[in-house]
């Protein structure tokens, strides 16, 4: 069914592992089919997304044509889709991490690595940008790592990762690793889940009347679903 | 067989000469109640282009009875919308004597005869030319226009039908010093605009999309939300705006915009371009947490919010009118149109270039 990956869904788990070690168009492709199955159709709570990735595969690009940016937005509508996705979804990461790959965790809720991962954003010093993961970055790590990151392309250890807080947590045993984290979310209210998410993605480029315009927006439609009625009620009872 | 769905082949727009700043209005009428001024400064608009009274010396505007108030609205009408039926028709190689149909829409004034009958006479329309005019509906009305528009051009395939939003909202303000008339007089400005719809095999390759369906929702509890009615003390009518309306917009507008999509097999990420109604900062945010958009996909909506106010039934076609200048549409592309107003109501319709 899938080439460059596989696809598997448990109950209340999907589970996407990465077999090609660069970003391809078919990857793109196919990472696009199971997005529109996960929007769709899939009543999965998470989708745990686990492999390595070199970046982008250049072998796509022919320099004796024109270059063209259109393959570059469809990547970021892709990663976008990711983003928003109302599920958990948890990066496990167990090689190196590069370009197009490290970009994919970093819209992950979580990312947990084994301690010989490696991150990188090598594209600069490639003669290109690492996409919009020049704006994400810097909200993780802080302008002044960002830059050191993204300019020099220098490779991030586990450790450092983790201390930078990039990774969230580092396990040789991922499964384990895995199956506490998913717990830590407990049992997920979609809609808060999402909209928690998107508040705290905009949390850095809006300000002011702007950003409590959009809570309050994201505020009512919170509280107007049945999951905060459920707990006004069950708090009822206690008392 | 051919798909002779009709097209919005072409739109036009146009605002009376004078601009004003939101300091510039509390200055003319000088306006110091703080609560006022910082509803005005505080505001996500920057101007509007509005037909004012004078300033009083001792501040406030010259007192406006109805009756002005109804001769603004005609004066208005006769001076702005022929200016966006020509920005319409004109690049399209066509005249008014070419229009077959004729639909208006007002929320800011009665006339009897009605703006479409005024419009022929002024700009000289055909004698058979056919017309209605939709009156009293409010912001969402442009679409409540567009459906029978629509099918009117299906039924009469190759026939011109122009339908005119024309809002001349500083016809319907009153100043009493009160919230309930600042928050009115803070947020609608005046302006037409003009869509020229056609169903015909002579567009079948005109960058210009079809008409693909619609989809309402009325929510008969919030009737009250939004409502112009008579200030016995003013002796006028005068719009109110309850506090909620973003929330009761936002709440509902899943609804009508889902049916849409499942009519046609859509999702959500199918759609390229979100036309949606200026109708105020908090209305835009609430459809954008509630339906899922973007500040990229609600562009044009902010913008034409900053620069021309609520334009009430016209305003989603300024946006429409943006969008199109901005050249990034693409053949294919889905777009879905949205107002909101009374009833509380929120309309929608589906495009596809």
């Amino acid at each position: 069914m899938y080439e460059t990956l596989s696809f598997d869904e448990r109950g209340d788990l999907a589970l996407l592992t990465l077999k090609r070690s660069r970003i391809n168009v078919k990857q793109i492709r196919e990472l696009e089919r199971v997005l529109d199955h996960l929007e769709d159709v899939s009543k999965a709570k998470a989708l745990v997304i686990r492999g390595h990735s070199e970046g982008i595969d250049f072998l796509d690009f022919d320099p004796r044509e024109a270059m063209d940016i259109h393959g570059f937005n469809k990547w970021e509508k892709l990663v976008n889709r990711l983003e928003a996705l109302d599920k958990v979804t948890v990066a496990l990461i167990d090689g190196p991490c590069v370009g197009g790959g490290f970009q994919l965790t970093m819209v992950c809720d979580q990312r947990i690595c084994v301690p010989t991962a490696t991150f990188q954003l090598p594209e600069v010093r490639l003669g290109f940008l690492p996409g919009m993961a020049t704006f994400r970055l810097a909200k993780y790590v802080g302008l002044g790592h960002a830059k050191r990151i993204v300019m020099t392309g220098t490779v991030l250890g586990a450790e450092e990762a983790q201390r930078l807080g990039l990774v969230d947590a580092v396990a040789l045993d991922l499964d384990a690793a895995l199956a506490s984290t998913l717990a830590s979310f407990g049992a997920m209210h979609t809609v808060a889940f999402t909209l928690a998410r998107r508040l705290l993605n905009e949390s850095y480029g809006t300000q002011g009347e702007d950003a409590l315009g959009n809570f309050l927006a994201a505020q009512h439609r919170a509280i107007s679903q049945t999951a905060f009625l459920d707990t006004l009620r069950a708090e009822r009872k206690k008392t | 067989m051919l798909d002779l769905r009709p097209r919005i082949l072409s739109v036009g727009t146009a605002n009376p000469p004078e601009r004003w700043s939101q300091q510039e209005l509390l200055d003319r009428f000088k306006v110091t109640d703080p609560k006022i001024t910082s509803l005005f400064t505080s505001s996500h608009i920057r101007s509007r282009h509005l037909y004012l009274p004078p300033g009083k010396p001792e501040g406030g505007p010259e007192e406006e009875t109805q009756g002005d108030l109804l001769r603004k609205h005609r004066r208005g009408t006769i001076e702005v919308a022929p200016s966006a039926v020509q920005a319409c028709l004109g690049p399209m190689g066509l005249t008014v004597k070419d229009i077959d149909y004729l639909c208006c829409i007002t929320s800011t004034g009665w006339l009897t005869p009605g703006v479409s009958a005024i419009l022929i006479k002024t700009m000289g329309f055909r004698e058979d030319c056919s017309r209605v005019d939709i009156v009293g509906m409010g912001c969402n009305a442009g679409l409540n226009g567009l459906n029978p528009v629509s099918a009117w051009a299906m039924a009469n395939p190759g026939r011109n039908a122009l339908m005119v939003c024309n809002e001349i909202c500083s016809a319907a303000y009153v100043f009493d010093g009160s919230m309930r008339t600042a928050i009115v007089n803070s947020l609608f400005g005046d302006g037409v605009a003009a869509v020229l719809v056609r169903a015909s095999e002579q567009d079948e390759r005109a960058f210009a999309p079809k008409i693909l369906g619609f989809d309402s929702h009325i929510i008969p509890p919030a009737m009250d939300a939004m409502r112009f009615d008579w200030d016995e003390e003013q002796g006028k009518y005068s719009f109110f705006l309850d506090r909620d309306i973003p929330y009761v917009v936002g709440a509902n507008a899943e609804k009508p915009v889902g049916r849409l999509l499942a009519k046609f097999g859509l999702r959500r990420r199918h759609i390229s371009h979100w036309i949606v109604h200026s109708g105020g900062k908090k209305v835009v945010d609430a459809i954008k947490y509630n339906v899922g958009l973007t500040d990229y996909d609600v562009r044009h909506t902010h913008s034409v919010l900053r620069d021309y106010g609520n334009l009430s039934s016209g305003s989603f076609l300024f946006s429409y009118a943006r969008l199109l200048q901005e050249g990034r549409v693409r053949r294919g592309d889905y777009g879905i149109l949205m107002t909101m107003g009374p009833g509380s109501t929120i309309e929608t319709a589906l495009i596809r270039w």
